[in-house]
């Protein structure tokens, strides 16, 4: 048996388990052994987690052994039709079409579907211990993982389908429980509103993404990516439209990923529990967006659109390092560790779509050996930040969950009663933490990992990729046309060195020092289940460097750019001196970049972190000893603490901290919009309804009752005006026959 | 003691009655094929079983529990239900039967334009050429399957919230009626039905309605029907100014004229077939105005729309369903089968009128719902949202076009009896249709806020549910023929999104843990969904993911019928737009 003739189970099995799920939940919930054993349902979602994770890697094995063997063609598999129909064209004759659906896989989709199925494991293992310790979600765990499950069905499905059309479905579906699970606590206004906010203002993106789609059926007459990447099908469709078409698309993409000026949504998702933070932020949701834009390369590489796209490609770079900009200094000034981590997945993302636009705009203009790489390299970025993102946030929700718990333990130890009152007690607040690295040193270990992955402390994860995105940038800015990339390129540029100071920032604030609380002192990391997912992605994270060094970039770019560029087989020295001393395929060292390297490597390495340190560093409280690993910061943070001391208030109390603190003010813009103008405006219409278009009705109703009223009144009941009426009316008819006559 | 035997023996003697004519009937039903076995698929299936068979057994059921002496007749209310609901299960059996295939062999997909499935004629009036001539075909079938289907769900979900005997057996003859509106080949058949709908739903909002449920009905009543008597006029008008035929007149027609719609149908092809416009430019566009505002009106369009939310607020939720269920759906298949079938040529001259109208209704509609403070008024002025697209789809004059909005017609059919079986049930249990006055009753009642939720997300058009085939297919069209003007429907799509989810927000959620109820609510009173109305709710909610996951079961016959109605009868028309253009 072929692996591909199971893959539809990927997305099938997921989407059957929902709703056994919910209906195990509604039928067991108060159950003993359901609560024990079955865990809420969470059993049977980890099951069909892991048993879709198997399946993956049997497709994702399959596939990359045929691919090595030189069966380069992609998987693609039909699984049938959906609807069919007829459409009359121009020139009057029918055409007959047919929306089926089925399955592909290229690098880009490999890729993400083992990020995605990997990572859906892990949290959902995450979640077992999370979710099923709180008594607050007792006896509604199973509507999460009914959600949960569905969410993940829809990302396999986006990423597995083989047209526009069903990507956009599960798209759809993804934001369907993107807000189901953000307003997971339905209870609390603030959920509910989040969930709204999510569900809107990802739609106000899917809309256009939905013209966009329109636009492709009629210049392609189909969504299968066979016919619309066909050079030749592209080179026969209107230039003009192709345009419009993939600018609609990428506000799609704007959208679903959070960028400016349609990222609003992403910082009161944090909302929801922190496993949906973690799923939406890391494994699946946001990158659809990237996963779209991957997706448009084809329409920027075809040959009669060179040239012509140039500036949709430097739209998405500008986009993306506005956001990056942007989003990484609203992150400086963050109380709430996951909101910290919202911006910073923000800020990511537009690297990611920096480095997308500079791949587009190369491979537009005919620079293709350049947009090969920057597109393995902004996918390896993705693929990099997916994972330590996924792993910082379960950390940030292991530091959230034992905080409570030791809220929760010494306020009953201390008043004797179990009244659960966290109003008082902001349990993700960062001032309220410090010193945990000894008291959570997986945890802290783990975030660790995660942060400098982030920030792109060499030879880690993140460090590759990013290098390669800010290069590509800046390299775009030396060609011809491209000299507006300055912008974005300057923005990634300082971004590097922002990231540096805000992710040191939270780890900092929150496992260096001393306790700032009497509950952070008495945290303990003993929840089952979290330390899993922990370990094994901090792994994966350090483990950077191995797929760095099997040239995972350069695969990733490989196939799914359609290029056919023969490139020597690199290994890692290849990687490293490529990396640090900018040396191009051909061996020669280009000045330009190695400077641009080195000063990223200064920024986001020396830099950030140096001030973080001597703002928020500090020793641990006596008597508490953290992992060697960590050990080491700790100190040099205390030391830089001690000795360089730094006076921000002049920043922290200026108006632009304010306004930082209040995100620029865009959430206020938009509430403003809808509830000064939309609403009255519909109040005004639904007014307009009722008293002018009913009250027309209602006057022709009025007026007729009047008329029979006045009618009415001829009859008087008296014989003799009856008798007049029937002579005058004769009198009428014979005047009429004569008249006739 | 006595006086309860007594009772219980009166009860028992009813109920051996009823059971007595369901066994009848089902026998007498089960035993067609019996008898004719060679001969299955020449059975009229349609006039005797489906259309004369519910009339006539309301009627007698109406008759028999209406004899009861006074105090009896609560005690037939159990089994007049049971009866009615199993008679409209027998009717939904037979309609599955067709679309299966098991009556016969039946292909829907392959009809050609003006063939019908099922054709059976029978003189009727014979000096005016009247007849009873039914028939069915990719368009009229869905929606004979959709009234079937709905009748007896709403029956179940409305099983216990409206007392009295005559309330099953209204909904009854109301099946019948509608059945016999969609299944009229002869137009006379066809006024008489689509007037005779008007009856029993007027019965249902006067006697169960809200509190203006008088002044609702008399709207209703009254505007529908003003409209349906301009298009009366209209018919006449089509039936006088067709030529006289000797043959006819030789066999006893004295106007030498009928009625039926595959003769005019024919006439119509063969005009358009030759280039010319049948009866002449100015008739044509002067009758397919006087039609089309017979059915804007029942659509309803905007502005003809203001008896809608009128009619819904106050109409119990039998009544709510069954009006935006099936009965708006009469109103756009009326322009399917009359105007835009005999008059292609005035639909080309009148496109830009028929976009705007669906634009305005569309657009209009859907910003209205968001200024609406009552749940199922903004659930009615959504009604009129989405039947804006069903307009727009005829607009775009593509069969895709066509197709999607008979889809439309056939998917709204089975969302929005979902949407107001919700407010129904909302109604009922917590006796309020303020949006804000409760809070956090998802607490109280999952299971309403959960259907709730489910309706609310298949009304805005969520992929994978039955609303968003007919969506995309539409617009597809739509930006074929109208281009950038696509973008009007697609702003709706994010306020549609709005008005809902904002309505959510301010009953089902928020409340920070405690559920804030209706003002002078007990707390004990807040009860979540009865057994009937759950079972009715998730049959409805089955049937959307079905029709959602596997559109091509029901789509296929519609897109046959849109592609023939092109190919037959607009192919010539359409080279003319297109070369104009």
């Amino acid at each position: 048996m072929e692996a591909s003739e199971l893959a539809i189970l990927i997305p099938v099995l997921p989407i059957l388990a929902m709703p056994v799920i919910l209906f195990l939940g509604q039928l067991f919930n108060g159950n003993a052994k359901w609560k024990g054993f079955w865990k809420e349902g969470g059993t049977i979602a980890t099951a069909v987690m892991a048993i879709v994770f198997l399946l993956s890697l049997w497709l994702i094995v399959g596939h990359v052994s045929a691919f090595s063997e030189g069966n380069g063609d992609d998987v693609v598999t039909d699984v049938g039709n959906w609807v069919s129909y007829q459409l009359f064209t121009e020139h009057g004759d029918m055409k007959v079409q047919e929306l089926g659906f089925g399955m592909q896989l290229d690098h880009v989709s490999v890729m993400l579907l083992f990020v995605a199925s990997f990572l859906c494991l892990l949290i959902c293992i995450f979640s077992l211990g999370y979710m099923n310790t709180d008594e607050v979600n007792e006896n509604r765990n199973h509507r999460f993982y009914g959600e949960f499950v569905l969410f993940c069905a829809g990302m396999f499905g986006m990423v597995l389908a083989d047209n526009f059309l069903w990507l956009f479905i599960f798209w759809e579906i993804m934001g369907l429980c993107s807000y189901l699970l953000i307003g997971f606590y339905y209870e609390r206004p603030s959920a509910s509103y989040a969930a709204k906010k999510a569900f809107l203002t990802t739609r106000v993106g899917d809309i256009f993404l939905f013209v966009g789609l329109l636009i492709m059926h009629a210049e392609f007459g189909s969504w299968d990516f066979a016919v619309v990447f066909n050079a030749a099908n592209i080179g026969a469709a209107d230039a003009g439209l192709i345009k419009a078409m993939l600018l609609l698309m990428f506000i799609g993409a704007v959208g679903k990923s959070a960028q400016f000026p349609l990222h609003v949504w992403l910082p009161d998702a944090m909302e929801g529990p922190t496993p949906v933070s973690a799923l939406i932020h890391a494994a699946t949701m946001v990158n659809a967006g990237l996963y779209l834009v991957a997706r448009m390369f084809p329409f920027f590489a075809a040959p009669a659109m060179a040239g012509e796209l140039g500036d949709v490609a430097l739209l998405i770079a500008m986009i993306g390092g506005i956001t990056a900009f942007m989003a990484a200094a609203i992150a400086f000034v963050q109380k709430d560790i996951k909101k910290v981590l919202a911006y910073s997945t923000m800020s990511q993302l537009a690297y990611i779509f920096t480095g997308l636009g500079a791949a587009l705009w190369f491979v537009n203009n005919g620079h293709d050996e350049l947009a090969f790489f920057a597109f393995g390299a902004s996918m390896f970025h993705l693929f990099n930040h997916a994972m330590a993102k996924g792993m910082l946030f379960m950390a940030s929700g292991s530091v959230i969950h034992e905080m409570h718990h030791a809220h929760h333990h010494l306020e009953q130890s201390e008043d004797g009663h179990d009244e659960d009152d966290d109003h008082h007690f902001d349990a993700q607040d960062m001032d309220n933490m410090g010193g945990l690295a000894s008291r959570m040193p997986i945890t802290a270990i783990a975030m660790a990992a995660g942060s400098a992955s982030i920030i792109g402390i060499p030879l880690i994860g993140g460090f590759w990729s990013k290098e390669g995105i800010v290069g590509s940038a800046w390299k775009a800015v030396m060609y011809d046309g491209g000299g507006l990339f300055i912008i974005p390129a300057i923005l990634v540029l300082l971004t590097a060195g922002m990231t540096g100071f805000y992710m040191s920032r939270m780890w900092f604030m929150t496992f260096a020092g001393k306790p700032k609380t009497e509950v952070a002192a008495n945290v303990e990391e003993t929840t089952p289940f979290i330390p899993i997912p922990l370990v094994t992605l901090t792994f994966m994270t350090l483990g950077g460097i191995l797929f760095a060094g099997l040239n995972f970039a350069g695969w990733l770019g490989e196939n799914s750019t359609h290029l056919s560029l023969s490139h020597a087989p690199s290994h890692l020295w290849h990687e490293i001196t490529h990396a640090f001393l900018a040396l191009g395929s051909d061996g020669q060292m280009d000045p330009f970049i190695l400077i641009i390297t080195w000063t990223t490597i200064l920024l986001s390495m020396v830099i950030g972190p140096f001030y973080a340190m001597s703002l928020y560093g500090g020793k641990l409280a006596k008597g508490q000893k953290a992992h060697w690993s960590i050990a080491w910061i700790i100190t040099l943070s205390g030391r830089i603490h001690s000795t360089y001391k730094f006076d921000n208030s002049i920043w922290a109390e200026s108006g632009l901290s304010t306004a930082l603190r209040n995100r620029l003010y865009f959430d206020q813009w938009y509430d403003s919009l809808m509830l000064k103008i939309v609403v009255p405006f519909s109040y005004a219409a639904a007014w307009f309804d009722r008293r002018i278009i009913d009250g027309v009705i209602k006057g022709i109703e009025t007026g007729s009752q009047e008329a029979s009223r006045n009618i009415r009144s001829l009859t008087t009941g008296s014989a003799r005006d009856y008798i007049m009426m029937a002579a005058l009316g004769t009198l009428a008819l014979f005047l009429l026959i004569w008249g006739v006559a | 003691m006595s006086e309860n035997s007594s009772k219980k023996a009166i009860f028992e003697r009813e109920f051996s009655i009823v059971a007595t004519l369901v066994v009848g009937a089902g026998a007498l039903l089960l035993s067609f094929p019996l008898f004719f076995e060679e001969a299955v698929g020449e059975i009229d299936w349609i006039t005797i079983p489906m259309v004369a068979f519910p009339i006539l057994a309301s009627i007698i059921l109406l008759a028999l529990a209406s004899q009861q002496p006074r105090g009896m007749k609560e005690n037939m209310a159990f089994p007049v239900k049971a009866a009615s609901l199993g008679f409209s299960l027998f009717i939904l059996a037979i309609s599955s039967a067709l679309f299966f295939g098991w009556l016969g062999s039946i292909d829907w997909t392959t009809l050609k334009i003006n063939e019908y499935n099922m054709n059976h004629e029978y003189t009727w009036i014979n000096s005016l050429g009247i007849s009873w001539h039914v028939g069915l075909d990719g368009l009229s079938f869905p929606m004979l399957w959709l009234t079937t289907l709905i009748i007896p769900i709403t029956m179940i979900t409305t099983w216990e919230e409206n007392s009295g005997w005559y309330h099953h057996p209204l909904l009854l003859l109301m099946e019948g009626a509608l059945i016999g509106v969609f299944v009229a080949l002869d137009l006379f058949m066809f006024y008489v039905f689509w007037e005779l709908t008007l009856i029993p739903m007027f019965f249902l909002i006067l006697k169960w309605g809200g509190k203006d449920r008088r002044y609702a009905a008399q709207k209703f009543f009254l505007y529908t029907f003003t409209a349906s008597v301009i298009m009366l006029l209209g018919i006449v008008t089509l039936y006088f100014l067709q030529d006289p035929s000797q043959y006819l007149i030789d066999r006893g027609v004295l106007t030498g004229r009928t009625f039926s719609m595959i003769d005019m149908t024919n006439n119509a092809q063969m005009a358009a077939n030759d280039g010319s416009v049948w009866l002449g430019e100015s008739m044509q566009n002067a009758l397919f105005l006087m039609l089309m505002l017979g059915f804007l009106v029942k659509l309803p369009a905007v502005p003809f729309h203001t008896w809608l939310p009128d009619a819904h607020v106050q109409a119990p939720t039998s009544g709510s369903m069954v009006l935006a269920g099936v009965m708006l759906k009469m109103g756009a298949y009326g322009m399917f089968r009359l105007p835009l079938t005999l008059f292609p040529h005035a639909l080309a001259e009148y496109q830009y009128l028929l976009l705007a109208i669906g634009m305005i209704s569309l657009v209009y509609g859907s910003i209205v719902c968001l200024g609406q403070t009552n749940l199922k008024r903004m659930v009615a002025y959504s009604s009129v949202s989405h039947m804006g697209i069903v307009i727009l789809g005829i607009a775009s004059m593509q069969p895709l076009g066509f197709a999607g909005a008979i889809f439309m017609m056939f998917a709204h059919g089975i969302i929005s009896p979902m949407l107001f079986s919700v407010c129904g049930s909302f109604k009922h249990h917590y006796h309020t249709l303020e949006i804000g006055s409760t809070r956090g009753l998802a607490k109280a009642s999952p299971f309403l806020g959960g259907y709730m939720m489910f309706s609310w997300m298949a009304s805005l058009g969520l992929p994978l549910l039955a609303g968003f085939v007919a969506e995309i297919t539409v617009l597809v069209a739509v930006w074929m023929t109208f281009g950038w003007w696509v973008l009007l429907p697609a702003l709706v799509l994010v306020i549609t999104a709005g008005y809902y989810l904002w309505s959510m927000q301010r009953t089902i959620f928020e409340g920070s843990g405690d559920v804030v109820l209706p003002e002078g609510m007990a707390a004990e009173d807040a009860r979540d969904l009865s057994p009937w109305e759950n079972i009715g709710n998730l049959l409805m909610a089955l049937l959307i993911v079905l029709f959602g996951v596997l559109p091509w079961i029901i789509w296929d016959m519609m897109s046959a019928y849109a592609n023939a109605h092109f190919y037959f009868n607009m192919g010539g028309l359409l080279n003319l737009v297109a070369g104009g253009a």
